[in-house]
């Protein structure tokens, strides 16, 4: 594994994909809002105008045209930022896409902090929570390239609802090509002895440089990239806390209500660690830089490694 | 509806305004140079509007933003706050250094307005839509309260595309809000392009006079036009009132003019020079 600097967003990779499936499947079709040079989707418009639905900037109307579709047996994607698609839409989400178990995947760029200079109304920092809490919603958060378009393919191949949580900017790749992706599962990026780093998306990064700061401290840290959120990888998971025993979920979302909560929960059932896991603490983002926002809602490499140990010092000696 | 100025109060207001606006498009640019990151397109199409509210038409005090008999401004089109931001700086609600810190850490300019952090900020906007809904349910509490401030809201063409403007016209007309005053900035396009290609919505001004409200229509760059069109609407009683203004996506700068991608895009330090001198030496 090696990690390069990324040439693009997650949201350009996804749509990217997009084009390409065009050719694979010839019947599914794309609706977005307004915002096609954002999210990219104008690339599949440009290739396949007659399957590309630009409904203005109406996301509510957007969503239900797209289920009204999908109830016809075609496969519809909704493209937008966070925000919109999973608050301002919602209610269309819940009762009329995931309640009837309908084909619509979703494409929800700007997520968490990613969108930091735009301000809190285009950052879903709360868009896992609504996401994972409805039935038959799956939830997907790739953190590079590779994964992105693999994440595409899955959610493609997944029957009902599919979210998937993109970036507005570019940060890193990982991923090779031979890298495989599933629903429900997850991949070790690193191994480690003393506690289980959990994150998703760009936090991915921050965690891996949390790991050598940490290392520095004589502390083995094992950071799993959870790409695929919901369903999570139970097994994979209770693998890698046998051995550490200990565990930290860091995501760029609210603290509240995350995977965070959807982990501690498990492990109270399942196999009882020291925990602690990061997140807003029941509060809003702000403009900034991406960089000193993450800082400053302790997300960034420093704030997780300082973390870390405070968790590794409340573990149990073996 | 043109004014001719006859008199030389009027005359003088009106050269007043247009070098208002002329200073608040240079702030535009400057600020959002600075920050590499803001919309200027939907600011500088209503820059002529809101150097007229604020400059001429609007009862506030720079002292005491928070003044109770205040009129109320909402930015509904909220990605177009450099256009406020500098407004509202220029104006005297805060040094005009601040506008430097538009969109980083710790700044009262957030990307998209923020009631709580920026004086002048009558309401939280950026999710198109609903800026306007909030306007009327200002009007509807200075209503409640006996006040007789206005509540003015400026909106972008495309952002009419939202159901829930729709929602909010009705409801300012069934409570006949007199003191509800609307600004549509019809600059044409959107972020995705122009918008009787994306989602045409037909004629506005028909439309809203169709839910009920009495409207006007106008160029909104000529301050000869702006200027009596706000003033009719002050005096205007029993319905809301909605101003649609004519407009230029970039207006004042030729490579930005009518040109898509410069919704939401910062100009390179050679496009900043030369946005500066066609703002100072052409309007």
């Amino acid at each position: 594994m090696t990690i390069t600097k990324a040439t693009k967003p997650t949201r350009q990779s996804f749509s990217e994909r997009m084009v390409e499936f065009g050719a694979i499947d010839p019947d599914f079709a794309v609706f977005e809002s307004d915002i096609g040079y954002s999210t990219f989707t104008y690339l599949f418009g440009e290739k396949y105008p007659a399957r590309y639905f630009n409904l203005g900037i109406a996301e509510i109307g957007t969503m239900a045209a797209a289920a009204g579709m999908a109830n016809n047996g075609r496969t519809a994607i909704v493209s937008g930022y966070g925000v919109f698609l999973t608050m301002r839409a919602l209610e269309v989400v819940r009762s009329f896409i995931c309640y009837p178990n309908l084909n619509v995947k979703i494409l929800s760029s700007h997520g968490g902090l990613t969108a930091a200079i735009d301000g809190t109304t285009h950052q879903a920092t709360e868009d896992i929570a609504f996401m994972t809490t409805l039935p038959n919603m799956k939830v997907f958060c790739p953190c590079d390239e590779r994964s992105t378009r693999a994440v595409f393919d899955l959610a493609m191949g997944t029957p009902g609802p599919v979210f998937t949580r993109l970036m507005r900017d570019s940060y890193f790749d990982l991923y090779d090509a031979q890298a495989a992706f599933r629903l429900g599962g997850s991949h070790v990026l690193r191994e480690g002895r003393d506690i289980t780093i959990v994150t998703y998306g760009d936090i991915v990064f921050q965690a891996l440089e949390a790991a050598d700061l940490l290392a520095k401290d004589g502390i083995s840290a094992e950071v799993i990239d959870m790409y695929s959120i919901k369903p999570f990888d139970q097994a994979g998971l209770l693998q890698s806390l046998a051995k550490t025993g200990a565990l930290l979920v860091a995501e760029n979302h609210q603290a509240r209500n995350g995977l965070g909560y959807e982990l501690g929960v498990f492990c109270l059932k399942h196999r009882p660690v020291a925990f602690d896991h990061l997140g807003l603490e029941d509060k809003f983002g702000e403009s900034g830089k991406y960089e000193l926002v993450l800082d400053k809602y302790g997300l960034s490499a420093r704030r997780i490694a300082e973390r870390a140990k405070a968790v590794c010092q409340k573990r149990q000696p073996a | 509806m043109t004014i001719s100025p006859t008199s030389a109060s009027m005359a003088d207001r009106i050269a007043s305004l247009k070098g208002t606006a002329k200073r608040i498009r240079t702030q535009i640019i400057e600020m959002i140079f600075k920050a590499q990151s803001g919309h200027p397109g939907g600011s500088l199409s209503a820059t002529d509007i809101l150097a007229v509210l604020y400059f001429d038409q609007m009862r506030v005090d720079p002292r005491k933003p928070d003044w109770s008999d205040r009129d109320r401004f909402v930015l509904s089109k909220g990605h177009a706050c450099p256009v406020w931001y500098a407004t509202l700086a220029l104006r005297g609600y805060f040094p005009l250094e601040e506008l430097g810190t538009l969109r980083q850490l710790g700044s009262k300019l957030q990307g998209h307005p923020v009631k709580s952090k920026c004086p002048g900020v009558d309401a939280t906007t950026g999710s198109l839509g609903v800026g306007f809904a909030q306007a009327v349910g200002l009007a509807l509490d200075a209503r409640l309260s006996g006040k007789d401030y206005k509540v003015y809201a400026v909106l972008g063409d495309g952002e009419i595309q939202e159901g829930i403007v729709w929602e909010a016209a009705n409801t300012a007309a069934r409570h006949g809000l007199d003191n509800l005053i609307i600004v549509i900035d019809q600059n044409g396009l959107q972020n995705d392009g122009f918008c009787r290609d994306i989602m045409a919505v037909g004629d506005t001004e028909q439309k809203f006079r169709a839910f009920g409200w009495q409207t006007a229509r106008i160029n909104g760059h000529r301050v000869e036009e702006i200027l009596p069109a706000l003033e009719l609407a002050r005096a205007s009683k029993g319905r809301p009132y909605c101003i649609v203004a004519e407009t230029i996506k970039g207006k004042g700068v030729s490579f930005m003019e009518n040109i898509r991608g410069w919704h939401g895009k910062a100009p390179s330090a050679e496009q900043r020079n030369q946005a500066i001198k066609e703002i100072q030496e052409t309007l």
